[in-house]
């Protein structure tokens, strides 16, 4: 198999509190992301998933260990590694259109380019009839849907997410999810997505990496290998999968095993 | 114990239920009634002294004689210009000031402890030294009017620079932005409605410390005018330039609604 196109290489990160205290919130941290995959990051809360994906981002330092991009080593934020937040971070002075070219036109596209490849991604998460609004008066899954395409458009070489769809209500939360398997069949992207939804890291993610809680270790490497080689791309056909009951009852007897720390 | 019924008699006082648009106009317009209405009733009825509290149509008549025969205009339009001069002055510091403290937490380091100490001093007590140093011009108007709202305006521009989310600012950074482009093409607009809401309530203060500097040492004015008037006991022109001041903060306060619905459209009609 070639290099992987990014390395996590036995990551640490300890935080300093006061009164001279350190929390250890990632200990020892390795697995690795194929180019084009769709890994997951699964744990309770307390497990260090967000931290580990805000030290790819390069938003937090690492206190030990290395990340590397294509053999690279990461140094701090950088258009290769594109993010989708939680919260809404639409930049609500700017149209939609201009939400989804900030980040090309900072990065100096020229003008006839940013406007096609803003409105090839507008169209695939299906906003082209929002592309002139602001974004203030869209609802909150199709806020989302704008950061994503931002973020898509800027071309990053991973696309990390961090519990992206955590605020949506159930029925917007599972179109999000369908909408992203085929953003990355469409696209090709490699995604790092944080979850704490079971059924969400088994429907997206080609590899589960489980980490255990206090502080942040990786348990196990899931591969829901009962999964088709094509990604399906609805989900009561993930439900009706053989494997799939299987692979979510060993994940939640992992999580409650987690949760008597 | 009886449930509560469905059609409950509505009392005059509920907790935060908002009123009836037609309550809400007769609320209005009826404490100005009851105000002015008092004000007649009291200066028709002579309990009140006429030269001390003169009539409201005594009043307005004088406004109307100041501007008509005693060139009240000019003083107008020069208090108008002193305190947009000096708020302007104030506006073009405190801004780059306060998006930099905000921004920078190592500007704010620095600035935040001489800035929130000069905050506590009242500006009025500068002005003995303001007019030994600028001497009786415009320039010490000018100052006291800078003095009294410059470290709030930084201040409170700060503030709200602080409070643009991380969330916005991480975004930019993972796009790619540097320093410049997360602080003015992220952090300003993110912040620059705040920062004209700031403007519209210091502007209010500013107003306050013009009539100061112009009763202590100004000979052109509204608060000039007022006090040639104490001297005359022309109470009704007293008066009336109050109301003169109290028409223009009004005015500028309304252009300021105006200019924020104009300039932030995307604040208007939101889920």
């Amino acid at each position: 198999m070639a290099t992987p196109l990014m390395q996590i290489d036995r990551v640490s990160k300890r935080f300093e509190l006061s009164g001279g205290r350190t929390l250890t919130a990632v200990s020892d941290v390795s697995f690795s992301v194929e180019k084009g995959s769709i890994c997951a990051l699964l744990g309770p809360s307390g497990s260090g998933k967000s931290t580990i994906l805000r030290m790819i981002a390069g938003l937090e330092t690492l206190s030990s260990g290395a990340i590397r991009l294509k053999g690279q080593d990461i140094d701090g934020p950088g258009q290769d590694r594109g993010m989708v937040f939680q919260a809404y971070t639409s930049f609500d002075w700017l149209s939609v259109r201009k939400n989804v070219e900030f980040g090309m036109r900072i990065n100096g596209l020229s003008a006839r380019e940013r406007r096609e490849r803003a409105e090839h991604f507008i169209d695939l998460v299906g906003l082209s009839n929002f592309i002139d609004t602001y974004p203030s008066r869209l609802s909150g899954g199709m806020r989302q849907r704008v950061a994503i395409a931002r973020t898509l458009a800027n071309a990053p070489e991973v696309l990390l997410m961090d519990e992206p769809f955590g605020a949506l209500d159930a029925e917007t939360r599972w179109q999000m999810q369908e909408l992203m398997i085929e953003v990355a069949g469409a696209s090709g992207t490699t995604m790092v997505i944080v979850t704490h939804d079971i059924e969400e890291a088994i429907f997206l993610a080609d590899k589960i990496e489980f980490l255990s809680s206090h502080p942040g270790r990786l348990r196990e490497e899931i591969t829901p290998d009962f999964k088709p080689a094509e990604r399906i791309r609805n989900k009561e056909q993930l439900l009706e999968l053989g494997g799939f009951a299987e692979t979510e009852r060993k994940i939640m007897r992992l999580m409650r095993e987690e949760g008597r720390h | 114990m009886s449930s509560p019924k469905p059609n409950r008699r509505r009392r005059l006082l509920q907790v935060r239920t908002p009123v009836s648009p037609m309550q809400a106009l007769i609320s209005s317009i009826g404490i100005w009634v009851v105000f002015f209405g008092g004000w007649i009733f009291a200066t028709s009825m002579g309990w009140v002294n006429p030269i001390l509290v003169p009539s409201p149509a005594q009043v307005f008549r004088s406004i109307y004689l100041l501007f008509a025969n005693d060139g009240f205009a000019s003083d107008v339009l020069i208090s108008v210009g002193r305190v947009l001069f000096a708020f302007a002055l104030a506006c073009l510091v405190a801004v780059p000031t306060g998006v930099a403290m905000g921004a920078f937490p190592a500007i704010d380091a620095v600035l935040a402890p001489f800035v929130s100490a000069w905050r506590y001093l009242p500006a009025p007590s500068f002005i003995p030294i303001l007019l030994m140093w600028f001497g009786t011009g415009e320039e010490p108007k000018i100052a006291l009017l800078f003095l009294g709202v410059i470290f709030f305006l930084i201040t409170l521009i700060a503030d709200h620079t602080k409070e643009v989310r991380k969330e916005l600012i991480e975004t930019a950074m993972t796009l790619g932005a540097g320093r410049s482009i997360t602080v003015f093409q992220v952090m300003l607009p993110a912040v620059l409605p705040n920062i004209l809401v700031a403007m519209r309530q210091m502007l209010a203060v500013v107003w306050t410390y013009l009539v100061i500097a112009e009763i202590v040492a100004s000979t052109t004015g509204i608060g000039a005018m007022m006090m040639r008037a104490r001297r005359f006991l022309h109470t009704d022109q007293i008066m009336g330039g109050i109301i003169v001041i109290g028409a223009l903060g009004l005015i500028f306060d309304r252009l300021f609604a105006v200019l924020h619905r104009r300039l932030f459209p995307y604040l208007q009609d939101s889920r």
